[in-house]
Parts: C-alpha cells; structure tokens; sequence
C-alpha cells in the first residue's frame, strides 16, 4: 500500500510545474548561472582593479623623498597618477571627497634622519572603505623600504644577509586537490543542501496542506490503510524530490564543467572532475539521504499544520533561513573544523564533513558520527510527521 | 447496519477559541451523547441546521474522527478497534470532496480500487458498469482538472461505489451543485437503496428528504432532537409543510 501511494503522489508531483521547476529545472540551470556569474564578476573586479589609475596624492613637491621615489616606481605596480598637495588638510579633504585613494606625508626632518641613520616616518592616509586601498599602501611602502635599506647597507658598506640570521620558508604541503577542495567545500555542501530543502518544500506543502486546502484528505482518511502508511507513501515522494534535487544540482555542476568555459583554469577543472568520483558521490548521497529525511520530517508537520498554501509558505519561509543558516556559516566560515562536537549538530555536520570529503581529509569516524546523529535527528523527525498526522485537529480543516 | 450508542464527541478549545465564544469551558461538545440506528435497504437521514453536529457525526462514522465516548458499530464492527475492517465496509461522499485534479479519472478510480483492495478483474468489471451507468466513458482519460462540475461529481461517485461498500455515507452531498448534477446523487442514492445497502445522508435541504428517507433523526446543537420513520414524521406533523416543522422543532429546542 506504501508504494501504491508513493506511485500515485510521484505522478502527481511530476505532473505539478512548480515541482519540476524547483526539482529539476532550477538546480540544472542555476549552478551554471551562479557559477557563471560568480567566476565573471571575480574576473571583471580583478581586471577593473588592474586597470584602475590610482589617484596618489603627496604633501611636498616633485623633488621631495617620497615623490622623486613613486614617480620612479615601474609601471607593474599599476598605473598612478600623482598630485602635490602643501598640506594635509587640504589632502584629506579630496580624500573625503573620493578626489583621491591615497594620501602620503614624509616625516619633516626626513634627510637630516637619513643623514644620521635613524628611521623616518611616511605617513600613508586611505580610506578603509574603500577595498584595497590599504593593500596598495602596503605594497608600495614595502618597495621604498627595501630600496632604502640596500641603499643604506651599501652606504655603511654592510652586507644585507649578515643582518638577516633566520631565512623563513613556508611549504604549503596540502595537496592541490586539498586546496580547491577546501575552497570548493565551503561552496558545493551549501548547494546541495540548500537544493535538498527547496527540493522538500514544495512537495510537502502540495502533498500535505494542498490535501487539505483541495478538499481530498477525507477520501484518503476513509480507505483501508493505516495513516502510517499513507505518511510514509507521501513522505517517500518529499524525500525522493529532496534528493532529486540535489542529485540535479550536481548534475547542473558537471555539465557547467564540462560543457562550457565558466572556469578557464585547466588545473582547477582537473581538480573538480577529480573530486566528483563515484566514491565521494557514493559518501555525499550517505549523508544527504538522511539530512533529507529529516527536512523532509520536519516540513511536513509545518504542513500538516497549515490550513492554506500561503500560510505553509508563510511558515516555512523562515524556517528555510533557520535550516540553510547554519549551513552557509558551517560552509564559509574558515576554522570552523569537523570534530565530535561538530559532528553531533545536526546540519552542520553534513556541510562540514561534505567539506572533508571534498578535500580528502575525512575522518571515517566523524564520518560515523555524523551519520548517526542525522539518522537519530531523521527518526525523530519522521517520528513528529507520524505523531502531527495522526492528530484530528491537524488532518482535516 | 449502523448502530450508534451514546455518541459524544468534544473538541479542545485553544485560548483564541475560549476568547472568541466568551467561555472558560476547555472543550466544545459537538455532539453529545446520540443514539440511532441505520437499517439495510432503507435511506436515514439526519437532519440539522448549520453547525448541528451533522458533519461531526457522520466523520466518526467513517472513522475520520474517533469518538469521546459512545460506540458505533458498522456491519457488526466496532469503528475504533477495528477501523480498518469498518473502512472497508463504507462509501463516503460529501458535498466538498474534492479529487486529485492532475489525475485523470480512470487513474483516480484504479488508485482507490488499489487502496481498498479490489482484484484487478474486479475493478474492471466495475469501472465498465460505472461509467455506463454515470455515463464517464468520454472523459476518463482528461485530466480531472479540465472537468466540469457535473462530470467531477460522477468521478466522486464513481470512486465512493469502485469497492461496493455495503453502507454509504453522504455529508451534504448535492450542497453547492446544480439541479442536474443534483440529481446523479439523488440517483445514486435510490439505487444503494435497491440494492440493499445501508445509506445515511446529511441535509437541510427538506425536498430531499421527503425524496428518499425512510428513517430521520433531527439534532441541533448536538443534541438528538426527535427519530423515527418518515411516515410517522408525517403524520405527527403540526405544521403544513416539512420545512415548517423541521424549524419548529429546531426553534421548540
């Protein structure tokens, strides 16, 4: 009787546009889009960045320290141009005014400093809304430093390598495919998640509060069947359009990968394709299945409860951000690790383990753990559906 | 056979409702403690105004709702302890059914002919004697959602009868419908009756009644306001006309 019923819900689902498009037709289309979006705004900031003239304002004249230094500064630092100002006030108002991105003073007893070998300071004014400016401050200060100082070791005729006892080295030893999977883990679990519940949604609120709003939950009451079984048939499609969603999120992700340019890098292709084995679609699925019965068990008591499809909706609504929150932070949040504690938060623990998996590094028995937790909270959940459906007040309007 | 001993029904009210009817009751009592009994081959109704506890009656007697206390028996069944038994022995139909609108009714009726067990040999012979007598043939394979009012009410039919219960219960089942469509339900209803199945129907609408009942109970505000035949109904009038009586009655309470 269960697949009787999940047969006949399936049919009626697939046969429900609003489902397919959230099920199938978004997942498929929307990563590419994103990824698109995402890989040509990156791209387009980057480029905007590179191209942009910096706009540097110096308190002095041409012949002073700092503006004799930047306008020798080569091109590949990016393009400046380069204004005198004759004091500061007058210099931080044009910052004010977005007129300028930098602002630099040098310290008034500059040469009488250099002439005795003490340091002098320049002084750097930005706007710290304003992104990258401080950076570029950095950079270029780090150039007149190490300019300055040859300059001074080849005037006290010392050589510079005496002075520098220690010579650090930092070896990134994760692999490539740990790097990008780190990067990508924070990106794909989030997907897949988020897709799982949307892909939930609207099955639950059809196959539950549409019963209702459509006058049909009392044909289905009065047959033969115990309400457990009529449950698990309906739940069975929720579930099965939770994780067809997913699985065509992923589907949506290969095809952008190999059937258009979003990503131009061969090696992070490479890295991606490698990551999508069966072994890891095989471990995702372990932990999806169960995340999604539990989506699915707590949406559907929503729906039972809801007396109209706006008001499922309007209930549901904020529970999506209670659901696919604690995902996003799991998933973009750096430091935020897999660790027993961790794995017994129900969520989390999928988006954080999936990070793992994607990068190679999981622990098999977080992996148990995680697992465990989400069957245990996919229980209860099923659990809740079983106890609000076999409510009166609840079935029927 | 349907019989009904002290049947009681409450409801908890939440602290909105207790506000809303000025009450410091925890319950609503939406029928309270009535007894009748429904024979085979003979049409009972149950007659009532709006609110009376008709639809709350005749939801436990298709085991939607259980009752607070009281008992019905159904073909000799208790309809809490063996409910799926009871299921299988009834037909409901009520005037706000609605159908599955993405199916269409040749899939509608094979999924309840499944769920209440009826052999594939079966369902066939029956479907073929249902869509001749309800005239379905045309439209049994149009999605359901593209039907008018009149050929949706043939499928509700068609899937109340897709199992031959041996008791039907109708809730208000011409409420809402055009004269015509009406009158497949009223059809309906004459032909349980040849066949000898037990039929218990909800009304106000008092033309009805005098149409097809052999048996009637009144209640108001769920209480058992007066049961017995039709003819001696009749005959102890004290109006001119069945709706004149049916209020006064309902007023006299």
């Amino acid at each position: 009787m269960i697949f009787t019923i999940f047969k006949k819900e399936l049919k009626e689902t697939l046969r429900d546009r609003r489902t397919i498009l959230m099920m199938i037709v978004i997942p498929v289309l929307l990563i590419p889009v994103i990824l698109n979006v995402s890989v040509g705004i990156m791209s387009s900031v980057e480029k905007e960045a590179s191209a942009k003239e910096l706009r540097i304002g110096i308190i002095g004249n041409k012949n002073c320290f700092v503006g004799k230094e930047l306008e020798a500064i080569p091109a590949t630092f990016g393009k400046k141009k380069i204004s005198y100002y004759s004091n500061a006030a007058s210099l931080q108002k044009d910052l004010q005014k977005d007129s300028l991105d930098l602002g630099v003073m040098e310290d008034a007893l500059l040469k009488d400093k250099f002439s005795k070998k003490t340091p002098a300071t320049i002084l750097w004014y930005f706007k710290g809304t304003e992104m990258g400016m401080e950076e570029r401050a950095k950079g270029y200060m780090q150039y007149l430093e190490n300019k300055t100082q040859q300059q001074r070791y080849q005037e006290m005729k010392i050589d510079g390598t005496e002075l520098k006892p220690l010579i650090p080295v930092y070896k990134n030893i994760a692999s490539d495919k740990e790097m990008i999977g780190k990067l990508a883990g924070g990106f794909l679990p989030y997907i897949f998640i988020a897709f799982g519940f949307m892909g939930c949604m609207y099955p639950a609120i059809d196959l539950f509060t549409g019963e209702k709003e459509r006058g049909t939950i009392e044909t289905m009451l009065v047959v033969p069947v115990a309400r457990w079984k009529i449950l698990f048939g309906k739940m069975g499609v929720v579930i099965l359009s939770g994780l067809l969603a997913s699985s065509f999120s992923l589907l949506g992700l290969y095809i952008s990968l190999n059937y258009s340019d979003v990503i131009q890098v061969p090696e992070i292709k490479e890295v991606i394709q490698s990551i999508l084995t069966v072994k890891f679609i095989l471990i995702l699925f372990l932990l999806l299945i169960p995340l999604t019965v539990f989506f699915a068990g707590v949406l559907i008591p929503l729906a039972i409860y809801s007396k109209s499809f706006k008001e499922a909706q309007s209930i549901i609504t904020p529970l999506n951000l209670v659901m696919i929150l604690p995902a996003m932070l799991a998933s973009f949040i750096p430091g935020f690790e897999l660790n027993y504690a961790t794995a017994c938060i129900p969520v989390i623990n999928v988006v954080l383990a999936s990070k793992d998996l994607i990068a190679g590094t999981l622990d098999m028995g977080m992996l148990a753990v995680s697992f465990l937790v989400m069957a245990i909270f996919a229980g209860s959940s099923v659990f809740l559906s079983n106890y609000q459906f076999g409510k009166e007040s609840n079935v029927s309007n | 056979m349907i019989e009904v001993k002290d049947l009681r029904k409450e409801f908890p009210l939440s602290k909105q409702q207790k506000a809303e009817i000025q009450t410091t009751d925890t319950v609503s009592v939406a029928v309270d403690s009535i007894s009748f009994t429904c024979q085979p081959g003979k049409v009972f109704s149950l007659l009532g105004p709006n609110g009376a506890g008709k639809t709350t009656t005749l939801r436990m007697l298709a085991t939607i709702f259980n009752p607070t206390s009281g008992t019905i028996s159904i073909c000799g069944h208790d309809s809490v302890k063996e409910s799926e038994l009871v299921r299988k022995k009834i037909g409901f139909l009520t005037g706000s059914t609605g159908l599955y609108g993405r199916l269409t009714p040749n899939e509608l009726i094979t999924y309840f002919g499944d769920l209440y067990g009826v052999s594939k040999a079966d369902q066939a012979i029956r479907k073929e004697k249902l869509y001749d007598l309800l005239d379905m043939h045309d439209f049994q394979n149009k999605r359901i959602a593209k039907l008018s009012t009149g050929m949706k009410q043939k499928v509700s039919i068609c899937r109340t009868m897709i199992h031959d219960p041996e008791v039907v219960i109708f809730d208000e089942p011409t409420s809402g419908l055009d004269v015509i469509t009406a009158e497949n339900i009223i059809e309906l209803i004459r032909d349980c009756k040849t066949q000898g199945k037990t039929v218990i129907f909800s009304s106000h609408i008092m033309s009805e009644v005098d149409l097809l009942c052999d048996d009637l109970a009144i209640i108001n505000k769920g209480k058992l306001l007066h049961q017995g035949t039709m003819d001696a109904f009749r005959a102890n009038m004290q109006e001119t006309n069945l709706t004149a009586e049916f209020i006064r009655i309902i007023r006299n309470s």
